[in-house]
């Protein structure tokens, strides 16, 4: 494809290009004037209204994520999604919430979101209870709701329009089915950063469910560790040093999907130990490589940012008529057999680089 | 006429905006008050929405658990100690209330969970000034080793899981907010605040209490030799800030509905003690005051309020913050020089 072609597809690329730019930036801008209006500069780029695409003009609506740790480098390409989704739309964002999972410093997040009139807001539910009041009173005065990667409690009514993410229950579900043909029988301790909280809970409890359901003699475990990722190795590493009669370790969240794959590789324990969880951390992808991990579960966290602002978008641009639905951003098992592109391949998807590119590689 | 009355005045002495300005700048409170209201300023002219009642009752109820926290934090600073696990207690106590009174555990009524959760609170800050003072272990290494033994506490009450809040609505109408009633401008949480602030606020100024604790943190030899008893004063302090630090997380407990056994912690006491120090309370003991605390943690809210509000990223918020802290403390530092100086009498 040669440049000019380029330029007749995206007719405002070098927006584009002034965008990634800044998004690559974004940590740099040092005046506080800068990064006070950074804000805006940082999720889209500075073009007049109407859209990319045949849309018809329209304001150039805000829409706010909320999110429960902001700067874990997991939710990295799930910025990027947003800002790219902005880019096709005309529309920005604003990325806040709290660094520790602390619930109140969502709700305050949250609440400045309705208090500034926000056009639209994505929650990560990561409590049962808590959000649903606020969430009813944004929808009140008219602003679009929809919950990311976390929906709160697996049952009963929630507020949110639509629920963008991971199956949670369903995909620990599937995980703790390959964990059952993996390992037949024996002891298997099922490792949890933070138990009960409800973007990794029901991964657990549809695992704990499935391996159940095969009637198998296998004795599963939660064992709870530690948000923080060198507490978690050592967490896994004293209990494997406590219980050796283990036949598989697996997790639900990436620190411990990682770390179980860095124990099984200083014990050399590949195949008398099965190991295997969710998320693509570097560590855990080079650890499926050499065969220390036998999966790790990919929940494209990219269109975990993607899909709620297109939805937000449509629902704005529509008046309502076109109502976000619940999105399913996957369950792809990735293994030994398919883990090669995820290890070479730079990409924003991954965000393992921020520059958009096609082809990929 | 009053005016020509300070006209009058101001012939005779030096001009009557210089005293009152002199005046005003002489309370210690007096410069962070002006950064919190030149911030609120800043963030009303970028976006009118941030005084409105809604806005103003986020800020209030995000304040208030930290506040009362930093209200504790002063005391025990101005006696010459301070209290690093606070931030555990605030996750302690409202654990203990569960375990106490939820329907699942032992179902006690909530008023007895509350107490014995806040005695267990006043227990801490015994134990605290205790090992403190008698053993003489520094407070910055007793609270220190506080700090991870409350977390495991708290970690095995609660199974290291997130749980409901116990109590019905009217203890969540007294103690936590009315997020279904958003038209009121202020909540609950944030008028507990408020009182025990000026309640403490008036014992360090009024009472024996606040003048022995004073003397403690400024000269702590002769303050022994005038007959104050030292330990006491410490340890009754300590009493006071994990009382408050308790209270402080029972109250956002039921505002939020639930309890985190990771809430609060050491993110929450730094917030506190930035909260006092701008607020004009020295970090060597003998000056401080808690109203300015109160008013130090209201500018961290605001700026963390207003830089949602004006859509600024979750990545430059600490920054943000940080040259804030950095710049209102310069500031702090430099108007108590001039006070000292005299040039500001």
């Amino acid at each position: 494809m040669d440049l000019d072609e380029l330029t007749d597809v995206e007719p405002r690329g070098v927006d584009r290009a002034a965008l990634l730019r800044r998004v690559a930036a974004g940590g740099a801008a040092l005046s506080v004037p800068a990064l006070l209006s950074a804000g805006d500069a940082f999720a889209a780029p500075a073009a007049p209204a109407g859209s990319t695409g045949k849309y018809p003009n329209h304001p150039k609506w805000k829409f706010v994520f909320v999110n429960h740790v902001t700067t874990n480098p997991f939710f990295v390409p799930t910025q990027y999604g947003a800002a790219d989704a902005g880019t096709i739309v005309n529309c920005t964002f604003q990325w806040t919430g709290s660094q520790k999972a602390d619930v109140g410093e969502m709700l305050n997040a949250f609440n400045a979101a309705i208090s500034a009139k926000a056009d639209g807001i994505a929650v990560c539910v990561v409590d049962a209870k808590a959000f649903e009041a606020p969430i009813k009173r944004a929808l009140s005065k008219g602003i679009p709701v929809v919950s990311y990667n976390a929906d709160g409690a697996r049952a009963g009514t929630k507020a949110r329009m639509a629920y963008i993410g991971q199956a949670l229950y369903e995909s620990g579900f599937a995980m703790g089915e390959r964990i059952a043909t993996l390992v037949p029988k024996g002891d298997v301790a099922l490792f949890i950063a933070t138990p009960g909280a409800l973007n990794i809970q029901p991964r657990i409890d549809g695992a704990l469910a499935a391996i159940k359901q095969s009637g198998k003699p296998i004795n599963a475990k939660a064992v709870a560790t530690d948000a923080d990722l060198s507490k978690e190795l050592t967490a896994i590493d004293s209990y494997y040093l406590g219980h050796k009669n283990l036949k598989g370790m697996f997790a639900v969240d990436a620190g411990d999907t990682q770390g179980i794959g860095q124990i099984i590789q200083k014990h050399s324990l590949r195949g008398k130990v099965i190991g295997g969880g969710y998320d693509l951390l570097p560590g855990t992808l080079k650890l499926i490589d050499q065969g220390f991990l036998s999966f790790t579960i990919d929940q494209q966290p990219y269109l975990q940012g993607f899909v709620p602002m297109l939805q937000l978008f449509h629902y704005k641009l529509s008046g309502g008529l076109l109502a976000p639905s619940d999105t399913n951003t996957g369950l792809l098992f990735v293994t030994k057999a398919n883990v090669k592109p995820y290890l070479t391949t730079k990409t924003r998807y991954e965000g393992s680089a921020s520059a958009q590119k096609y082809p990929v590689s | 006429m009053a005016v020509a009355e300070a006209t009058n005045r101001e012939q005779r002495r030096a001009g009557l905006g210089w005293r009152v300005a002199a005046a005003f700048l002489q309370r210690r409170e007096a410069s962070i008050f002006v950064v919190a209201v030149a911030l609120v300023v800043f963030f009303w002219a970028k976006n009118s929405v941030f005084v409105d009642s809604d806005n103003i009752k986020n800020v209030s109820e995000s304040m208030a658990p930290i506040a009362l926290v930093a209200v504790g934090e002063v005391m025990l600073l101005i006696c010459g100690e301070i209290d690093l696990a606070v931030g555990r207690v605030f996750a302690l106590a409202p654990a203990m209330v569960w375990v106490l009174s939820a329907p699942d555990q032992h179902n006690l009524p909530i008023w007895v969970g509350v107490i014995l959760a806040l005695l267990v609170s006043a227990g801490v800050g015994l134990v605290n000034g205790v090992i403190t003072t008698y053993l003489r272990v520094p407070s910055f290494i007793t609270t220190l080793g506080m700090l991870f033994f409350l977390n495991g506490i708290t970690l095995n009450l609660t199974d290291g899981s997130q749980q409901f809040m116990p109590g019905g609505e009217t203890f969540q109408n007294i103690f936590g907010s009315q997020p279904e009633h958003y038209a009121l401008w202020l909540n609950s949480e944030f008028f507990w605040a408020l009182v025990l602030m000026a309640a403490v606020q008036f014992i360090l100024t009024w009472t024996r209490w606040g003048l022995h604790t004073v003397a403690t943190g400024g000269n702590p030899v002769g303050a022994a030799e005038a007959g104050v008893n030292i330990r006491r004063v410490k340890i009754g302090n300590f009493v006071l800030a994990n009382v408050l630090a308790g209270f402080a997380g029972i109250l956002d407990s039921t505002r939020v509905t639930t309890i985190v056994p990771l809430q609060g912690g050491p993110d929450l006491m730094f917030l506190a003690v930035a909260g006092a120090v701008i607020g004009g309370t020295s970090l060597f003991g003998g000056v401080g005051t808690v109203v300015g605390g109160f008013i130090g943690v209201g500018v961290i809210i605001i700026l963390r309020t207003g830089l949602n509000i004006i859509g600024v990223n979750a990545f430059n918020f600490d920054l943000i913050i940080g040259l804030a802290i950095l710049a209102s403390m310069i500031a702090n530092v430099q108007v108590a020089r001039l006070r000292n100086l005299g040039k500001l009498q």
